[in-house]
């Protein structure tokens, strides 16, 4: 963080990284190759192996691949449902 | 058995193809090597025009799968150099109108004759690019620094490793000024993402423009930044271990900077 302000502050940072970063992430689907219905079904089973154990909104539940620390990754976000008070 | 088919793929579309076919050609060729050059961009005939020989076709690759002529026949003799060849492209036809399995049988009868088989493949990944690399036994990819033809890149990569292996690059129109300035990817960079073998980097350079005016490739002009690049590539496909110099101007300040106090 610090040190990309001072890249700015003098003008030294050009775009390149922001392309490296793109590209890296676009190229972790693209080498996948997953179809639509093979998302959905890793969706549907990811949803229901946690629901076994907690209760998440089947709606929320997010997929994403990014590129972090020089590694593909892929990132499940599933928002956890409060237990209704009895 | 016989010579080495090499065939020159992008993915994307005008990023340097038949201009680096035209150079590696004439490059093999000045080191006293056989060479033909396949225009495989059927429809869309360039090579004869980069090379200066556009004046003297008469019969083209589907002539010759036709059985109207003999490859002899078709192939057109470069005046500056006697042992290289090409063998055009029909403007008339399309990419479907000739089989991976005759583009093989093709370059097998070629082979035999010829040390290099250099083969100009098309843009894109279909029939076109299909029948390129159908007759190859090596590849070389090109691309330039830019997120678009890299992305390409990798798609090809992905496909050419499920028939004839990793290809080597060549990244092409590399500026040392914008590398510079952070404001392009830089060989690192490429490297890292694309992860194959690098076989050279060619500048951007005015000079390939001119060349095209002419028909009388950069390889040939002893002055040429590019044109040095790839004569440099030429003694690497020859087995020789000639250093790959990084173009990225020079580490200003701030970079300099940077590596002292944060490592990067
Ligand atoms: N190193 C370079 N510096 C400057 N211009 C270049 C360089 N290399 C290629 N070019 C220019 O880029 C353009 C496209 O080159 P070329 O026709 O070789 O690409 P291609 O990959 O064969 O295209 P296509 O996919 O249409 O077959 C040409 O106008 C050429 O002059
Ligand atoms: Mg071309």
């Amino acid at each position: 963080m610090a040190w990309t302000f001072v890249q700015k502050l003098f003008g030294a940072k050009g775009s390149k990284g922001e392309a490296k970063n793109r590209l890296q992430v676009v190229l972790v689907y693209d080498r996948l190759g997953l179809s639509a219905d093979q998302m959905d079904a890793l969706r549907k089973d990811i949803m229901e192996t946690i629901s076994r154990h907690i209760s998440i909104d089947p709606e929320g539940v997010k997929i994403d691949f990014q590129h972090e620390h020089s590694l593909p990754e892929v990132v499940i976000n599933a928002p956890v449902r409060r237990r209704a008070a009895s | 058995m016989g010579g080495r088919a090499i065939v020159v793929t992008s993915g994307k579309g005008g990023v340097g193809k038949t201009t680096a076919t035209a150079n590696l050609g004439l490059g093999l060729a000045r080191e006293d090597r056989k060479v033909v050059m396949i225009d495989g961009d059927i429809g869309l005939r360039n090579l004869d025009l980069i090379m200066g020989l556009e004046n003297r076709i008469v019969y083209h690759l589907l002539d010759v799968v036709r059985g109207r002529c003999q490859v002899r026949q078709a192939l057109i003799k470069d005046k500056r150099f006697p042992n290289l060849s090409l063998l055009p492209a029909s403007q008339v036809d399309q990419k479907e109108d000739i089989s991976p399995e005759q583009m093989r049988d093709l370059t097998a009868q070629l082979k035999e004759d010829f040390d290099f088989v250099l083969i100009d493949c098309p843009a894109g990944i279909e029939q076109g690019f299909r029948n390129a690399i159908a007759g190859a036994n090596e590849a070389i990819l090109i691309t330039t620094p830019e997120v678009s033809p890299v992305r390409d890149a990798d798609r090809v990569i992905g496909l050419l490793q499920q028939s004839i292996g990793d290809p080597r690059l060549i990244i092409n129109r590399m500026n040392p000024e914008m590398v510079k300035k952070e404001q392009m990817l830089n060989q690192s960079d490429v490297l890292e993402i694309l992860a194959v073998p690098l076989l050279g980097i060619v500048p951007e350079d005015e000079e390939v423009v001119i060349a095209g005016n002419s028909g009388a490739p950069v390889v040939l002009n002893e002055r040429s930044r590019s044109g040095q690049a790839y004569r440099r590539i030429v003694q690497r496909i020859l087995g020789e271990d000639v250093p790959i110099p990084e173009l990225n101007g020079n580490v200003g300040f701030i970079q300099r900077l940077g590596k002292l106090f944060f490592g990067r």
